[in-house]
């Protein structure tokens, strides 16, 4: 049995920058696509994302791009945009973030392209989509997360505002799009015919808020996590002696549960009809979690979170800790899934990253290639397309 | 572009044994695409889905909305003539989506082995919230558990505060579900070239803590835990959301050096341009906390829709913070179908989630809802040839 990957033979032109893209393109890399990241002179501007840098190297920049090769080429000249255009006659897949005027004006648009290679796949990544008085927009990460109202599920009324802290609006994106590609490579691979696919971040943040949309269709009534998120306190989960945990009751039996009051010394809950079903409803997205969440913490601050969290799964409920990065990559479940990969870089050294997520029995995703100093690749792709001009490698 | 009639999926079926979102969303996006999609669940339905509040017309939006471009197949599946219904189509399907716990549908008599055994093209997905191996192996997981666990309320909060839960409860589903799909369109490829299908094994953890992978790549390349720092970036700035003088926030995101300059012309602070100290981005994050008090002030001078206006026009990101009021009625929403609209068999005219993708020439969709537990069963054994010879009829 081979170990190719699903995508060994597929050729990728990239033309994006910063967070989407790039997670996007990353995925078909470890699919076993070459993936060649076409860069500016200056370079994707990721690179300059931070502090933190690894020997100069943005830790963002070297967490999105395993698996590409970079080739600088200047867009603004006409001999950068004929190479761009050859380069993308040759491809199977293009993908671009560039504001909608720049790309005709470069000579990558999917019309300007399609004539010399009818198989194409070529996807458009925009922050808000591709109709509509915002199509020229410029978006960021916040911008998309506050317009698509993550920002109401956090924080309290009143206060300031605030993020979800990962990348969702960029990286969530970048998954969407992948599907995209893939999904037109197969239409390909039985039809012949390439297309033109589109993605947009604004799209895709309202997309995975979807169960809300129809929660506020015309619910019987205002209650449960799709819709009283809204006015709901910030939550830490429940605080026990030495940190926070969280919990969920949705099995149990007569013996567990009073075992568990007993245990905990909460025999008033017994009499407390909030408590009924064996604590159903007195737990995470339970109707009275959150008002009785107090008489929870009182049981818990003399004691451990383990001892708290060996308690709960012990009458059959789930039970974490709620962990910071430090704690978590201490986890032995984290080592046993194998989740943190290391990689050799030029200049960077050894650094750790997350893996490719999902594994295939038969054609795993693989990490092959180091991301790419900037421009490191210009030379060996040029000279193989017969562009390469000894003079002026950036040409 | 010359418009295809054929789905990118057409002809391509789903056996899906999914529950709560996780594989529910994956499948639905599968379906989506134009595969067909069979969901099959236990008399009743799944418990848990079928239980989380909100509901229309007493059924659960959770299960409503993950369960759209699907049918509706009721197996008891603990029962011998109904497991062999259930290999009956598992010989005439494609992919099949599973996200039990470990173990769970191996004792149901579908585990890997069995179901490659019956069909070596199938594509079988195994999703769980921590895999097979490990002290957590078996462990059940929902989105709050996956996200007290996987670290990233440790990102999130008001600055320097305590770190928080994201209360819309499905991130981490949806995103492991979405995650399921495009490895399954990976395997599809893979299949057309091989002729062989395969295991595929997806967890929650893994995904989950991809997507912090920027966030991550702070804490490997210093070992310090990135603080929560409210609605600002941690290492683009000023990328976060100011308070105007009419109270309301406009978020902004200034992440290319080249939208630095203007920045400052929009907000009349030139003189900023060329201060060395926040001349390019690393620059700007190393100052930040001399470099924010100066924008909040300015800020704080004009309404938020002011400065929206002056940004605009200098090309710099910003946006206010919407609500689905807002939202519903948007002209950009409209008219990308980012939100649409749909008439259902049972619950009447709903909002739902539109498609994520555009395919100019096999566009996706149309979004159907799904229905209720077993309501297509009669229908779909009659189309797939299977006489159903169990002693209780179907539908009853």
């Amino acid at each position: 049995m081979s170990n190719a990957g699903s995508l060994d033979g597929v050729r990728v032109i990239d033309f994006t920058q910063g967070l989407c893209g790039p997670f996007c393109t990353m995925q078909l890399g470890d699919a076993g696509a070459e993936v060649i990241k076409v860069e500016p002179p200056a370079g994707d501007f990721a690179r300059r994302m931070g502090p933190p840098f690894v020997r100069d190297e943005s830790a963002v920049f070297l967490s999105l791009n395993r698996n590409k090769k970079s080739v600088v080429l200047d867009l603004e000249s006409s001999s950068g945009r004929e190479a761009a255009a050859q380069l993308a006659r040759d491809a199977d897949v293009l993908v671009e973030d560039f504001a909608p005027a720049a790309v005709e004006k470069f000579g990558l648009g999917y019309a300007q392209l399609q004539g010399a290679n009818q198989k194409l796949v070529y996807c458009s990544i925009t922050p808000f989509g591709e109709d509509g008085p915002l199509r020229d927009a410029p978006g960021s990460e916040l911008v998309v997360q506050a317009m698509a109202e993550y920002t109401a599920s956090l924080g309290r009324i009143g206060d300031p505002p605030v993020r979800v802290g990962a990348d969702i609006a960029s990286l969530n994106t970048g998954i969407f799009a992948a599907q995209a590609i893939l999904a037109a490579l197969f239409h390909r691979l039985r039809t012949g015919e390439g297309q033109r696919v589109a993605v947009s971040e604004f799209g895709s943040l309202l997309h995975l808020r979807g169960i809300m949309w129809s929660s506020l269709s015309n619910p019987d009534d205002w209650y449960g996590f799709h819709l009283d998120h809204y006015t709901k306190p910030p939550d830490y989960g429940y605080q026990a002696k030495n940190g926070p945990l969280y919990f969920i009751l949705r099995r149990g039996s007569s013996e567990d549960w009073d075992r568990l009051v007993m245990e905990l010394g909460m025999e008033e809950v017994l009499a407390d009809s909030r408590f009924a079903d064996y604590g159903r409803a007195a737990t995470s997205i339970g109707r009275y979690a959150t008002e009785v969440k107090p008489i929870w913490e009182k049981a818990f601050e003399n004691r451990t979170r383990e001892e708290i969290i060996d308690l709960i799964k012990g009458i059959g409920g789930d039970a974490v800790p709620i962990m910071d990065y430090p704690s978590l990559l201490a986890h032995p479940q984290v080592a046993a899934l194998d989740i943190v990969a290391e990689i050799d870089h030029h200049t960077a050294g050894r650094f750790k990253t997350v893996r490719p997520v999902a594994r295939f029995s038969e054609t795993p995703d693989t990490i092959r290639l180091p991301p790419p100093t900037l421009g490191e690749h210009t030379e060996e792709i040029l000279r193989a397309a017969g562009l390469y001009r000894n003079s002026d490698p950036k040409s | 572009v010359e418009i295809s009639m054929a789905k990118i999926l057409e002809g391509i079926r789903v056996f899906d044994l999914t529950i709560a979102a996780v594989g529910p969303w994956a499948t639905k996006l599968l379906g989506a695409l134009g595969a067909d999609v069979i969901k099959v669940e236990a008399p009743g339905g799944d418990r848990l889905s079928h239980m989380v509040p909100p509901t229309i017309k007493g059924n659960s939006v959770l299960y409503i909305s993950a369960n759209h471009n699907k049918r509706m197949l009721e197996l008891d599946l603990k029962r011998e003539a109904d497991r062999a219904i259930a290999l009956k189509i598992i010989a005439k399907s494609d992919v099949f989506v599973q996200n039990m716990r470990p173990g769970a549908v191996e004792r149901l008599g579908l585990g890997y082995d069995v179901v490659t055994k019956a069909n070596p093209r199938m594509i079988y997905v195994a999703a769980s919230a921590y895999g097979r191996n490990g002290p957590m192996a078996g462990e059940a997981g929902i989105d709050p558990t996956v996200q007290s666990f996987c670290g990233w309320c440790g990102i999130t909060g008001p600055e320097h505060g305590r770190g928080e839960m994201f209360r819309h409860l499905a991130h981490l589903d949806l995103t492991t579900a979405t995650t399921i799909t495009r490895a399954v369109l990976q395997a599809l490829i893979a299949r057309e070239r091989t002729g062989r299908g395969q295991l595929i094994e997806i967890e929650m953890l893994t995904a989950a803590m991809a997507l912090q992978t920027t966030r991550l790549a702070e804490y490997f390349a210093t070992g310090e835990q990135p603080a929560p720092l409210g609605s600002a970036a941690s290492t683009t700035a000023p990328h976060q959301a100011f308070a105007c003088e009419d109270r309301r926030y406009l978020a902004i995101g200034v992440e290319r050096d080249e939208q630095w300059p203007g920045f400052c012309a929009a907000l009349k602070l030139t003189d900023l341009i060329s201060d060395p100290r926040f001349a390019t981005n690393s620059l700007r994050v190393k100052h930040r906390a001399e470099l924010i008090p100066i924008l909040a002030d300015r800020f704080k001078t004009k309404p938020a829709a002011w400065w929206a206006m002056r940004l605009s026009t200098e090309r710099v990101p910003n946006g206010p913070l919407l609500t689905f009021e807002e939202l519903r009625h948007h002209p950009q929403v409209l008219a990308n179908g980012h939100i649409v609209e749909i008439d259902t068999p049972h619950w009447g005219r709903m909002h739902v989630d539109g498609l994520p993708w555009k395919f100019e020439r096999t566009p996706a969709g149309p979004i159907r809802a799904g229905g209720k537990p077993g309501e297509h069963s009669a229908e779909l054994l009659a189309e797939l040839g299977i006489i159903d010879d169990r002693e209780t009829g179907l539908t009853k």
